[in-house]
């Protein structure tokens, strides 16, 4: 017998199947649902509230501005660009709502491994938590999370749902991307004494642009 | 594993006079279980949310076939190739196989306790293939030729100071430094070539979801993705354990982990992976494998199907009294801590690690704090009693018992007993305390113990006596 | 039933099961418990026939002497209306006895019977019978260490603090860790000696941070194992059940001989 088989038989000797498909649909649902009667609760009942509060906590770290617009974004970047002594340069997403804009006083750069600036477009967003979603493709390479030292990240408010439940449902039978990403503030890490430090690898600031 | 030098108690004496050791036990355990406390103060349901979690694990595990099976079906249709492996060497093997094939020099990792688990490093480096460990502690332990002593902070058994010396001497950056900040800079500096230079980048996974085909990784680092995003060929290496019905689980079940792990809300990075790069991305593997390995569970789903439900999320070794004292080397698996001693005795048999499932006061912290509600001490308790019937306990222990159980089952010969054996105690006395017990001296060379009264309780009440 | 107007229920029938260490070691919280359970209106018997309620040999693996002696304990016990006993650690054994006869039906049965009606004191105190005790006092400071079985295994948390909260002039201190095993364990203690010190070195030096005059804790294995601690150390620290205290019968502290 191979590997495949042997342990195949052995789940099935030791748990034989016995719910059909839908009944199983049903039960999986059913304990997602119990779960939402137990969650942490909302600290505010906006949701691009409770994401900046989640966001912005000491824990996370990140920081956040809202703009009316796409129109002002080329701008908050070279501002924060100016702030944190950095050059006004960006690797930019490729998102149509990122290259679309005039990027004006922003040199657009490539993306590499020692990126300084990099800017990018969000999916969506998780109040509970702060998080950022991406789904990898053509207009959202994965990397661009992950090599800059600053990451500038555009949200538009419309996106932000409250729970990681409220993503699933919408997501629910659509095709699976590569990679999903839910970022959480900037890269850190607990690693030397249980003391958080930033930057390990990924991102060491993260600066959330909330659109709208 | 390696084959850990010494007996447990060997390790456990060693350890307890590592006063360097006590310092950072006491700094990340403190430092977990305080933030953890928070996250859970600010989640009043978080109870519930546990047992919540174990049947969201348990309805995975008890359709088990079912579910890895529809895992299988997706992931291949994403692209993924799968790989079955029984034990520890047809994983390795698997693994090996891949990077030969890809004709890999070097293989960047993030870390998995898998891979300590089934010893891939010890088989990557047999195979001549560079492993770089790219999570910060993996890669403190690598340069320090460690194993991990935690399964969250694998590197929770050395200081800061410790660090700055391995980093001045191994980094290209010499300078001595004083600041986790800078140290962590530095290895960001000192990584960065290899994550972008590796030919093969290898992962565990935190779940393997059955709706979609991929697989989850959950690291703050951000360390994850530069190694599987790069590399020609990403590999993962998971346990059939893993295996979770829907998205909506796993994000779920992730709420407890993380908490539970580092006190956050979540971690900064939840990637779900499927399948290799597709047409039009600009980036991703070419080639994207899934090593799903048994080791143990299929036996464990049969003995002691809880601990199937772990999520690795190591709360209950920052709590034991034992492993805060010992740290993780002294248990001598891949596993340390509760979660350790119930696991070990599956990978490296029962007769050689019958200290472990001992080596507990069975004070249930542990299981209060785990975030799927393993019960842990009758984990343990059970492998007690395998231990007690397959004869491995000590015979002098066999017999005290069986001794104890003869007098203690007959009540008039008990009471006769005690009426000589308490006066004969009471001469060792001495102001009211004993220093030495002739039986036990175990207990009396740590502590005293107090001079017994003339007659029990229950004589005491025969004859009438009310003190 | 019907409770008619006022009309006290009769006292219910309670076996006292003092446990093999209060028997042999410390017969004082024995008599403490005593008072206290019939200070609460119940009829207190004491077996003589128990023993051992089977602990070390669960602990230690050996099944077939742990049902041995759980077999005693239901013979004994299961006629009462409650068994009580002054230790969570028994408590929580007795609690576990269905599972040791989950493969025979009969035993099993009578197992979870007595499980049912069987209590730790304080909780029992506090809980079944609403109890407080009247015109105690003493007047010290004092901090609580709560035991793992009893904390964990059967919810005793509140239980003992509002019990001592009638004591008049005792001042309560928190006690950094009181939640952390004292690192007793039963045999643990003896067969792991040099891990069971360092925890139990880390207690002592929180319970004498307290500055606490008394320390007070439900089980008397873990009050010995820190007692011992505290006294090896140097400290001078009195070590008391609670019971022995609620019952103004805290004249000796473990170790303290009487004149
Ligand atoms: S046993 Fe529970 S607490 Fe321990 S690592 Fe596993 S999930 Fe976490």
């Amino acid at each position: 017998m191979n590997a495949r088989d042997a342990i195949f038989s052995a789940l099935r000797r030791l748990r034989p199947e016995h719910l059909l498909t839908d009944a199983l649909d049903a039960q999986a649902r059913e304990l997602a649902a119990a779960m939402k009667t137990c969650l942490p609760p909302l600290e505010f009942s906006d949701l691009v509230e409770n994401f900046t509060a989640r966001v912005t906590a000491d824990k996370v770290g990140a920081t956040v501005e809202r703009l009316a617009d796409w129109s002002g974004l080329p701008e908050a970047v070279a501002r924060y660009a100016e702030t944190n002594g950095l050059e006004k340069e960006a690797a930019l997403q490729p998102d149509p709502r990122l290259t679309a804009l005039n990027w004006g006083g922003v040199r657009p750069a490539p993306l590499k491994p020692d990126t300084m600036l990099a800017v990018g477009a969000a999916r969506g967003g998780i109040a509970e938590t702060g998080s950022l979603v991406f789904h990898s493709g053509p207009d959202a390479p994965t990397l661009y999370n992950f090599e800059p030292l600053h990451h500038i990240v555009a949200l538009e408010a419309r996106t932000v749902v409250a729970r990681f439940e409220d993503y699933a449902a919408a997501e629910k039978g659509q095709p699976q991307p590569r990679n999903v990403n839910f970022i959480t503030g900037a890269s850190g890490t607990t690693d030397i004494e249980g003391v958080l430090a930033r930057g390990a690898h990924g991102p060491r600031r993260l600066h959330i642009v909330f659109i709208g | 594993m390696n084959a850990p030098a010494g007996t447990f108690k060997e390790r456990a004496h060693k350890a307890l006079g590592d006063t360097n050791l006590k310092v950072a036990l006491d700094r990340t355990t403190g430092n977990a279980r305080t933030k953890r406390a928070a996250a859970v103060a600010a989640w009043p349901d978080f109870d519930e949310a546990r047992k919540q979690s174990a049947a969201i694990k348990d309805h995975a595990l008890d359709n088990f076939a079912y579910y890895l099976e529809q895992f299988e079906r997706n992931a291949l249709a994403s692209g993924a190739k799968i790989h079955w492996a029984r034990d520890a060497k047809e994983a390795c093997a698997a693994v090996i196989d891949i990077c030969r094939q890809a004709k890999a020099k070097t293989a960047t990792r993030s870390k998995s306790m898998l891979g300590e688990e089934i010893g891939l490093p010890h088989a990557l480096a047999e195979a001549g293939i560079r492993r770089v460990e790219t999570d910060l502690a993996e890669h403190i332990i690598q340069l320090a030729g460690e194993t991990p002593s935690h399964i969250i902070w694998p590197a929770a058994h050395r200081t800061r100071e410790d660090v700055s010396r391995l980093f001045q001497q191994h980094h290209r950056d010499h300078r001595l430094l004083t600041e986790v900040e800078a140290m962590v800079a530095s290895a960001r500096h000192e990584l960065r070539d290899d994550f972008f230079g590796a030919d093969v980048g290898i992962s565990g996974a935190n779940y393997l979801v059955a709706e979609t085909g991929a697989i989850c990784t959950i690291t703050n680092e951000g360390n994850a993705e530069l190694t599987t995003t790069p590399p020609r060929v990403h590999i993962v290496t998971a346990g059939i354990e893993k295996i979770v019905a829907t998205t909506e689980h796993a994000l779920q079940l992730t709420r407890v982990l993380v908490r539970s792990a580092t006190g956050a809300d979540l971690t900064q990075y939840t990637t779900f992976h499927c399948g290799p790069k597709r047409e039009g991305d600009r980036d991703g593997p070419e080639e994207f494998h899934i090593v799903l390995v048994d080791h143990g569970r299929t036996q464990m789903l049969e003995e002691m199907p809880e601990m199937l439900r772990c999520l690795r999320c190591g709360a209950c070794l920052n709590h034991c009294v034992v492993y805060r004292k010992i740290g993780g080397h002294a248990y001598g698996g891949a596993y340390p801590g509760p979660m350790g001693s119930a696991l070990t005795p599956v990978f490296d048999g029962l007769e050689n690690t019958r200290d472990l499932p001992h080596a507990c006061t069975m004070n249930g912290l542990c299981k209060a704090v785990c975030p799927v509600d393993i019960p842990l001490p009758t984990l343990l308790r059970d492998w007690r009693a395998k231990s007690f019937e397959a004869g491995y306990e000590p015979p002098g222990v066999q017999r005290a018992l069986k001794i104890w159980t003869f007098v203690a089952t007959r009540p008039r010969l008990y009471r006769a007993a005690l009426a000589v054996a308490l006066p004969l105690l009471r001469r060792l006395g001495k102001d009211g305390w004993i220093s030495r017990l002739p039986f036990a001296s175990a207990w009396t060379e740590a502590r005293d113990f107090p001079t017994p009264p003339r007659q029990t309780f229950l004589a005491q009440i025969a004859s009438g006596e009310q003190q | 039933m019907t409770n008619t107007g006022g009309a006290r229920q009769a006292a219910p029938k309670v076996g006292l099961f003092a446990t093999c260490l209060v028997d042999m070691l410390r017969p004082n919280i024995g008599f403490s418990a005593l008072e206290l359970l019939r200070a609460a209106g119940c009829d207190v018997q004491i077996p003589r026939a128990q023993t051992c309620c089977g602990q070390p040999a669960y602990n230690s693996g050996d099944d077939g002497n742990a049902r041995k002696l759980a077999r005693q304990v239901i013979e004994v016990f299961e006629n009462f209306d409650y068994l009580v006993a002054p230790s969570g650690s028994c408590a929580s054994m007795i609690r576990t006895y269905p599972e040791l006869f989950k493969d025979d039906p009969a035993l099993s049965l009578r197992a979870r019977t007595l499980a049912e009606k069987t209590f730790e004191l304080l909780s029992f105190l506090v809980d079944v019978r609403g109890f407080r005790p009247a015109n105690v006092s003493c007047k010290a400071s004092a901090t609580y260490h709560d035991t793992c079985s009893g904390l964990r295994g059967l919810g005793i948390k509140t239980q003992p603090r509002a019990l001592l909260a009638a004591v008049q002039g005792l001042e309560m201190r928190p006690l950094e860790g009181d939640e952390t095993c004292c690192g007793f364990g039963g045999t643990f203690c003896i067969k792991y000696s040099e891990i069971s010190d360092a925890i139990v070195a880390e207690k002592a030096a929180n319970i004498q941070a307290t500055g606490a005059d008394l320390l007070l804790g439900g089980d008397l294995g873990c009050l010995l194992n820190m007692a011992g601690k505290l006294r090896r150390a140097g400290a001078t620290t009195r070590v008391f059940h609670a019971a022995e205290l609620l019952a103004g019968r805290a004249l000796h502290a473990i170790g303290e001989e009487k004149p």
